[in-house]
């Protein structure tokens, strides 16, 4: 029966190669310059791509659909939801979850893993140096005043040793596929990176919908994320902690609120540890306690996903009730480990990304793997005025934000826009960099019925110890409007699967 | 268990208890009216209204409709129905991680029922279905709880919460209603206050369950007997008591202390309710007795917040 | 010259608090021209004092109270030898150009990049415009005019501004305390191009000396780094180029950075601060007591959650 199938839909597959179009399959599937995942140029189908191509041929349409609605149901039903603050309720919405997986090769994929490994462990290198002897400055590879200013430099953080001097346990870097075919980082997300639920409940729904091809390609498996996460949050523990053999980890969230709370207690959950919030922890002479129903329990670990800015109003912002009075003198201490380190998002601020190849260089001594994007620094006159003359051709962003906030999109803005930006830059050049529009890769997505192509990127999540965990797969997040090249979720993006190849496709 | 979560799933499950009692007493109310004279039904309201604790400003509306209509829907009343159940859910929100989606979803599904306001004219003659719907959710939440949360920790403040709740409820109606209605107390009842009793058991849903014990023959002794020291009915006092304390007891062995303030408040208002006779209660006056047991709730209460939510963190660093 | 410092802040709460925690920089500072001989940190109600040095060399002594508590005292006691330095002279200072190379190779941009107290307005602007400063000519004899004048445009006048104003309140009306006054110089001198830091300390009043600091508190200069001799202090608020008078307790960006005191609690109460400062030539510290200078009374607002108090204590 499989073997008829597949012979018809060969057929198929040979009339449309002859006639050179994807067309006649997929009507609004559209190509352009920008690569395609399952499409070569000429609108033949990719050899990995193969097998779901055909299964796209046969699927009726009605069944795809029927299954996109069990797919939406059972995340409601979960909650997998994250909040809108369009209005003062904040509504609760499904994060869009396409039904096609993105399938990465895995001679790609070792590349990838290669180059994320490289990467971070220069990012942790180099935040060890700047918040120390700052040889990297001293050596003027990187201005020393882009370090100071920018905003995620915690200068509390010189001097302080953090266990197993490790910054960055959790790391989630953004790639892209430019259209040659070849990835490149857009951006390393080194605070408190989001998403790696949803990486988990894409799986879980794809393994139900496309049981047989799944097993067929040999997809390797992610559900380990988690508990290889337990484990790098239990090697922080202090050792002088009480409970050395079982030390206590909690997760801590800013609260229901939080537009990731999902993942917090999705997260909190799967590792079985406590889901705490700033109000259920209280320091007492340098130790962090939980307030329990059995007394104070000691904590050791923190998995924190607040931002630097609110953990404590004694060191940071003082208006903020979601952190601990007192937390950063328990961690300077050492009698808290907190994942990531506080201050790790002065190597994630986009000025600074424009130098990690130099950093790469600089303490491993190698060419970087992953290459970067083109990035104008504005602090740079000849850069500057390049940018202001070409701000409809580039993309624009505020080196601190994330989450596709404060970004111009220069072909897609409006003159106004532009101007807005353009006083903004002047005034304060440091807070802005550019890049030139990037024709994000597209793959194919289930949308109204049919099958249609929809950029995507890549967030692959890695977990690093001082050895690198990097589950193989990640967030394949998709622009699902046409033409869109902006794939936040705040920002009308979906998410879908991503399936890393175990072995060679080998093409019939 | 973290204290937040524990205080939340106790708050949760007493504002789902008290949205439940009034809805049943606004209803039992509305249904008596239609067969009463004015007078009557307006002396049943006034004691009804005083068992809720409605504020002063709202019981001088005499307009009955409307005022059901408040507390039923008035956001700004924080006794309201609506806005309990919004407490509970709220709570429940809080602490989604640790019950069963099914819980989450159950109680969702109420909270939007009712925030779906019907118009103030025409409410009245839904108010039955309505309030049929708010008691059918909460019961419907319970046995989801019941089935699909384990019975751990968690569970057992839920359990605590609603007969906290259930305890001072029903003493505040039985007070109310003994000190305001004289009546020989082994005389059975005839005439025009037939159906306040009736209506006394119905507001506690124990109407059946009495007839199934004495008969239709209401007598303020047996009514009171029934209501205050049954141990199988699960909405007299005394069986609420007994969860209250089996609860508190379970919890001490999972929160690993010592007997702890609140068992001993639960257990002597057990003992004292197990050991009473009616007579002796009816010779103390029912009123005076049950502003007792509202007074050990309290107390129970605030041992409870005492020990396990809200204790002074230096005596936990002491130990 | 020996000094005996004793400095006591006390906080009051209606009703009790709980939960408060607190850091205090009260410890002078042991270097190069000051030795802190004795040192000692009372706290009341009892707590444990735990230490650590900040990234600026700073000892910040820090603690926590659970329990429930209506007051609180932070007692601190030294004995400092403070010695003279001979005051810079115009010509030993090295140029504006020496100045730019040692910036250059040296690890200063923290003291020269705008912080949160110290940057740039257009009031600034308008009053660096009025005093026609420029880079030229001796860099020394330039801080000196900027010291005088800034003396000179501003009246010293307690209580019209508060711990967390902005420089703009104090250049409104061209009046203001030690903290605003050098909170303004420090930006005006970042913008000349010269590393600019801010020095949080006491300042022993002497007969006859005309200082306009507020006896009885705590004072705030600032030291500019120049050529030659380093970090040179600049008192504006007293038109005095720092000396032996001046005990230096802790360094920073801005005020920000150096608090006296900084802290946290739990509850909505009516809180009330004051502040009393001894500092006199001595060799013993003194055991007397002394009448608070400085009393501030604050109304928590109501919100739940952690309430910040009046943990500061302005700079005067």
């Amino acid at each position: 029966m499989n073997t008829a199938m597949n012979a018809s839909a060969m057929t198929l597959l040979k009339t449309l190669s002859s006639s050179g179009t994807v067309r006649n399959a997929f009507p609004n599937y559209e190509l352009d310059e920008s690569y395609d995942e399952m499409f070569s140029s000429t609108g033949i189908p990719r050899d990995h791509y193969h097998a779901l191509y055909r299964t796209l041929l046969e699927l009726p349409p009605e069944e795809l659909r029927k299954s996109q609605q069990a797919a939406d149901l059972s995340f409601l039903h979960q909650g997998i939801t994250f909040t809108v603050y369009d209005n003062k309720e904040g509504t609760e919405r499904i994060f869009p979850n396409d039904l096609l997986p993105r399938i990465i090769p895995g001679e790609e994929w070792r590349k990838i893993e290669a180059g994320l490994t490289q990467r971070i462990a220069a990012l942790n290198l180099f935040l060890k140096d700047i918040y120390h002897e700052g040889h990297i400055l001293a050596d003027k590879i990187i201005p020393r005043e882009l370090v100071y200013s920018c905003r995620h430099f915690r200068r509390e953080m010189r001097g302080l040793n953090v266990p197993r001097d490790i910054y960055v346990s959790i790391c989630g870097s953004d790639l892209v596929r430019l259209p040659d075919g070849s990835f490149a980082v857009l951006e390393d997300n080194l605070r408190v990176p989001s998403g790696v639920s949803y990486m988990l409940a894409n799986r879980k729904v794809l393994k139900r919908v496309f049981p047989t091809l799944f097993r067929d390609y040999g997809v390797c498996p992610i559900d380990h994320y988690t508990s290889a996460l337990l484990a790098i949050l239990r090697s922080l523990a202090p050792v002088n902690s009480a409970g050395q053999n079982e030390p206590s980890i909690a997760l801590l969230t800013p609260g229901v609120f939080n537009s990731a709370y999902f993942e917090h207690t999705f997260l909190a959950q799967q590792m079985g540890i406590e889901l705490v919030e700033g109000r259920d922890l209280l320091v007492h002479d340098n130790i962090v306690y939980m307030r329990t129903t059995s007394g104070l329990r000691r904590v050791d670990v923190i998995y924190r996903r607040v931002d630097d800015d609110f953990l404590d109003p004694i060191t940071f912002r003082p208006d903020s009730n979601l952190g601990v009075p007192g937390l950063f003198n328990a961690y300077r201490a050492g009698n808290v480990a907190l994942a990531n380190a506080i201050g790790t998002g002065v190597a994630d601020d986009k000025a600074i990304y424009a130098y990690v190849p130099s950093i790469v260089k600089y303490y491993l001594g190698e060419d970087e793997i992953l290459p970067n994007i083109k990035t104008y620094l504005l602090t740079e006159k000849s850069e500057l005025g390049y940018v202001l003359d070409n701000m409809d051709k580039l993309v624009i962003k505020a080196v601190g934000e994330s989450g596709g906030y404060g970004m111009l999109i220069g072909p897609h803005s409006t003159a106004e826009q532009r101007e807005e930006f353009r006083a903004r830059i002047i005034a304060q050049p440091r807070n802005y960099i550019a890049q030139p529009t990037l024709a994000l890769s597209s793959a194919p997505c289930f949308l109204d019925g049919g099958v249609e192509a929809r950029h995507v990127d890549l967030r692959p999540y890695i977990l690093f110890n001082g050895s690198v965990t990097l589950v193989p797969g990640g967030l394949t997040r998709v622009a699902l409007r046409r033409g869109s090249l902006v794939v936040n979720s705040s920002q009308g993006g979906g998410s879908k699967d991503t399936w890393v190849l175990r072995r060679e496709i080998e093409v019939d | 268990m973290l204290s937040r979560v524990a205080e939340s799933l106790y708050w949760m499950s007493r504002y789902l208890e008290r949205a439940q009692h009034t809805a049943r007493l606004i209803d039992v109310d509305l249904q008596l009216r239609l067969d009463q004279s004015l007078e009557s039904s307006t002396g049943r309201w006034l004691r009804l209204v005083e068992a809720l604790h409605v504020p002063a400003l709202l019981a001088g509306n005499v307009d009955a409709t409307r005022l059901a209509h408040t507390l039923t829907f008035n956001r700004t009343n924080p006794s309201s129905i609506v806005s309990c159940i919004a407490s509970a859910r709220e709570n429940l929100r809080h602490v989604r991680e640790q019950s069963s989606s099914d819980m989450w979803e159950q109680l969702n599904r109420l909270y939007l029922q009712m925030i779906a306001s019907p118009a103030e004219d025409e409410w009245v003659l839904r108010s039955h279905v309505l309030f049929r719907a708010v008691q059918d959710g909460a019961h419907l939440f319970q046995g989801i709880t019941d089935s699909t949360m384990s019975h751990g920790e968690g569970w057992q403040y839920i359990q605590l919460g609603r007969f906290v709740e259930r305890t001072d409820e029903v003493a505040a109606l039985v007070a109310t209603h003994f000190s305001r209605l004289s009546h020989p107390a082994n005389q059975p009842v005839e005439g025009a206050d037939y159906l306040d009793w009736v209506g006394l058991l119905k507001c506690c849903a124990a109407f059946e369950a009495y007839c199934k014990a004495y008969s239709a023959e209401l007598r303020p002794i047996r009514v009171a007997e029934f209501l205050l020291l049954n141990s199988e009915f699960p909405h007299s006092i005394r069986f609420s008591v007994e969860s209250v304390h089996a609860g508190l007891g379970r919890i001490g062995e999972l929160t690993e202390r010592k007997v702890t303030q609140p068992v001993r408040i639960a257990g002597r208002m057990r003992a004292a309710l197990s050991f009473s006779q009616i007579e002796e209660i009816m010779a103390e006056g029912v009123h005076f007795y049950m502003e007792n047991i509202r007074n050990q709730c309290t107390q129970a209460h605030a041992a409870i917040q005492q020990i396990y939510f809200d204790y002074p963190v230096e005596s936990a660093l002491a130990s | 010259m020996v000094y005996s410092i004793r400095h006591v802040t006390s906080f009051v709460y209606e009703p009790a608090i709980r939960e408060s925690v607190m850091e205090v920089r009260v410890q002078p500072r042991n270097e190069a021209r000051q030795r802190c001989l004795t040192f000692s940190l009372d706290i009341s109600p009892r707590a444990n004092i735990m230490t650590y040095r900040d990234f600026l060399g700073n000892t910040v002594h820090h603690f926590d109270i659970p329990g429930r508590h209506s007051q609180f005292k932070v007692t601190a006691q030294a004995l400092v030898d403070v010695q003279a330095v001979p005051a810079p002279t115009p010509g030993a200072v090295g140029s504006w150009a020496d100045l730019d190379s040692m910036v250059a190779s040296g690890d200063f941009s923290e003291m020269l990049l705008p912080s949160q107290f110290a940057q740039s307005t257009e009031l600034l602007r308008e009053l660096t415009a009025e005093l026609r400063l420029e880079r030229s000519g001796d860099p020394l004899e330039r801080m000196l005019e900027l010291n005088h004048a800034i003396y000179g445009a501003f009246d010293y006048v307690q209580n019209v501004t508060s711990v967390d104003s902005p420089i703009d309140d104090a250049l409104r009306d061209r009046k203001g305390v030690c903290q605003d006054l050098s909170h303004i110089m420090i930006a005006i001198v970042r913008e000349l191009g010269v590393p600019c830091r801010y020095v949080s300390g006491y300042l022993c009043q002497r007969d006859g000396a005309h200082d306009r600091s507020a006896d009885g508190a705590t004072h705030a200069w600032l030291e500019a780094f120049l050529p030659g001799p380093g970090w040179v202090s600049f008192d504006p608020t007293n038109d005095l180029v720092g000396g032996e008078r001046h005990i230096r307790v802790a360094v920073g960006r801005d005020y920000a950075d150096v608090p006296p005191t900084r802290g946290v609690y739990k509850g909505d109460a009516e809180s009330e601060l004051s502040v009393a400062v001894m500092v006199t030539p001595a060799e013993a510290p003194s055991s007397e007591e002394i009448t608070p200078r400085t009393v501030l009374r604050t109304r928590s607002p109501n919100r739940a959650g952690w309430e910040q108090f009046q943990h500061e204590q302005q700079q005067q």
